[in-house]
């Protein structure tokens, strides 16, 4: 693997973290800004990643998939108010190729629960990314999030 | 091989048919259900410990065929599966002769679980505590030091291997589905289903391929989830996705099949067969849920084949007292629910194609998904209001449902939608299972 610069890795860095950063302060829109257009969004579990099965709880094509999916969340959907706390660890490059490179790290999202302030470990995971760094400013070309319960926790509306 | 589908059309069922099955002993020391009876549920049902263990011994292992899983799921001999029927692991195996088998996953020996693993293929069942080695259909072949060492120990001369299996279950399947009871006497499975087997041959009509899983695990009470898609009522209010998109909506033309002892239903609407008329439009003005407001960037996900050839949009089948079968659009999926207690349930969603399909069907299949499920943009509030209604009626000590809509009686309704009489059949049986 061609050697990645400390700069490089920190902008990847920053990436993740502002993907996270985003949905927490409840910006999520913010998000599609950070994937390509054409970019690919999933969410499965690791239940079925480790099977080979191709199904995901989440699985948008395209930036304005994503962007229907949130507009849903905002206009559509029906769910008790929540937020989310993103804990992500353990980001790594884990290799690089053409300007693009594969990313890994680890995710814990807590979920809080606005009327009685409950607080639970919703889910948590690893992240496979795919970055484009030959474009100026990081994008992900594709984030996979992997959650490791084969359940989820009443429902997943706010996209990790 | 499934037979062809038959053309179904919205039929209203027999008044008031008798049940077939002896009334069950009355439970002593339970509160008195309102007298209204099946147009009321009072809210300590949804929460009650007692209530709860009642139902494990006299619904889950009482007089019902329950749900297992897919044929697909356990294609070649020595698969297994590790499930659940209410709270009791249950394991279904498909032998070497290819015969499925239903049993309970626990140590005829001293009840240690005999399958750890959520899938997988085996020569012989092997509890690796004390070495029991069963045969795929649950006989006992081989107990560790049965016979002793060196003329010390052993078990007794008279200990036999075939009073020493895994307890069996009956089995039977309909095009590719598993079903399994503990009971000896309720009818065969067809039988049991009734005008809604019907629904399933429409759908399930060649063999199938599994896509993926999907567990939502829900805080409230089983009951309220298994409610949930025999209520036709919400359907287009609750859910925005389908009013707006046209996927299903009341003006369409619809239908509702119940058996005729009322423990199963399905509906089906049909997009783009919608009638327009005054009171349709005044009520549909002040529905959330019909939102002008939004409109998708990318409208592909909606796009869908009649591939049935019907018609049929949305076809919602549900089956007492835990199996639901959907095809929303080309989405297909059965969803299995387990008590957990009774403030949580597990909803487990298998999402299958068929066999043959090409690759851009089965990517439009899952492409759907994302309607469906945890995160479902249909679906997803289903979970919501559950949870919210077993936090608001969680006081156990008053309050009761009223469940009058279309009318009062098992057949008030007809074939409408509009009408919460699959709801009222739903407590019509469970009463007279749980003797309540």
């Amino acid at each position: 693997m061609p050697l990645i610069s400390e700069q490089h890795f920190r902008s990847v860095e920053n990436l993740v973290f502002e993907w996270a950063r985003a949905i927490d302060e409840n910006r999520v829109e913010a998000i599609c800004e950070l994937l390509v257009p054409q970019g690919r969004y999933t969410v499965t579990s690791r239940f079925n990643s480790d099977r080979g099965l191709p199904m995901a709880i989440i699985d948008c094509h395209s930036a304005a998939q994503l962007r229907d999916r949130i507009k849903s969340m905002r206009l559509a959907n029906v769910y008790e108010p929540q937020h989310y706390r993103h804990l992500i660890s353990g980001v790594q490059i884990v290799a690089a190729e053409h300007g693009l490179l594969e990313v890994r790290s680890n995710f814990v999202v807590v979920r809080t629960l606005e009327l009685d302030g409950d607080i639970k470990l919703f889910a948590s995971g690893q992240c496979q990314d795919r970055v484009d760094i030959s474009q100026g400013e990081p994008r992900f070309v594709q984030r996979r999030f992997i959650y490791d319960s084969r359940a989820v926790e009443t429902l997943m509306i706010i996209p990790l | 091989m499934c037979p062809d589908p038959q053309t179904t059309s919205p039929v209203t069922n027999p008044v008031n048919p008798a049940s077939p099955t002896s009334p069950m002993s009355p439970v002593v020391g339970l509160r008195p259900w309102p007298t209204q009876g099946f147009t009321r549920v009072p809210y300590w049902v949804y929460s009650d410990p007692q209530v709860y263990a009642l139902e494990q011994a006299r619904i889950f292992q009482g007089r019902s065929w329950h749900y297992l899983g897919l044929e697909a799921e356990v294609p070649e001999p020595g698969c297994y599966k590790t499930t659940y029927i209410g709270e009791q692991s249950v394991l279904l195996t498909r032998a070497e002769d290819g015969s499925l088998h239903a049993m309970l996953n626990r140590c005829a020996h001293r009840g240690n679980m005999v399958c750890r693993e959520a899938f997988g293929q085996t020569k012989k069942l092997y509890c690796v505590y004390h070495a029991w080695s069963y045969k795929l259909n649950g006989e006992l072949s081989h107990a560790a030091f049965q016979h002793g060492l060196r003329g010390e120990g052993g078990l007794p001369t008279d200990f036999k291997l075939a009073e020493h299996g895994l307890r069996q279950l009956r089995v039977a399947t309909l095009c590719g589905l598993v079903f399994a009871s503990f009971s000896a006497e309720v009818e065969p499975l067809e039988d049991w289903l009734g005008e809604v087997a019907s629904g399933i041959r429409r759908v399930l009509h060649k063999p199938l391929k599994v896509l993926g899983y999907d567990t939502q695990r829900i805080h409230a009470n089983w009951k309220a989830y298994h409610e949930n898609p025999r209520d036709s009522y919400h359907a287009n209010i609750l859910h925005t996705f389908y009013g707006t998109f046209g996927l299903s909506r009341q003006s369409q033309e619809s239908g509702m099949v119940l058996d005729q002892h009322g423990r199963h239903v399905y509906f089906f609407t049909k997009a783009g067969t919608e009638k327009t008329s005054a009171d349709y439009q005044a009520t549909a003005s002040n529905l959330r849920s019909h939102n002008d407001a939004l409109s998708l960037e990318d409208p592909s996900i909606l796009k869908w084949q009649d591939e049935f050839g019907d018609g049929v949009s949305v076809q919602i089948l549900t089956a007492y007292p835990s199996f639901v079968l959907h095809q929303i659009a080309n989405s297909l999926a059965t969803r299995q629910l387990l008590p957990k207690g009774p403030g949580q349930c597990d909803l487990v969603w298998t999402y299958f194609g068929f066999a043959d399909d090409d690759e851009a069907t089965t990517r439009r299949r899952l492409a759907q998904a994302n309607l469906a499920g945890s995160a479902g943009l249909i679906s997803v509030e289903d979970a919501a209001v559950c949870e919210m209604m077993h936090r608001a009626i969680s006081d156990g000590a008053s309050g009761e449902s009223f469940i009058e809509m279309g009318g009062r009686e098992l057949d008030s309704g007809g074939a409408s939608k509009l009408s919460e009489r699959a709801i009222r059949n739903f407590w019509h049986n469970y009463r007279q299972d749980m003797g309540l």
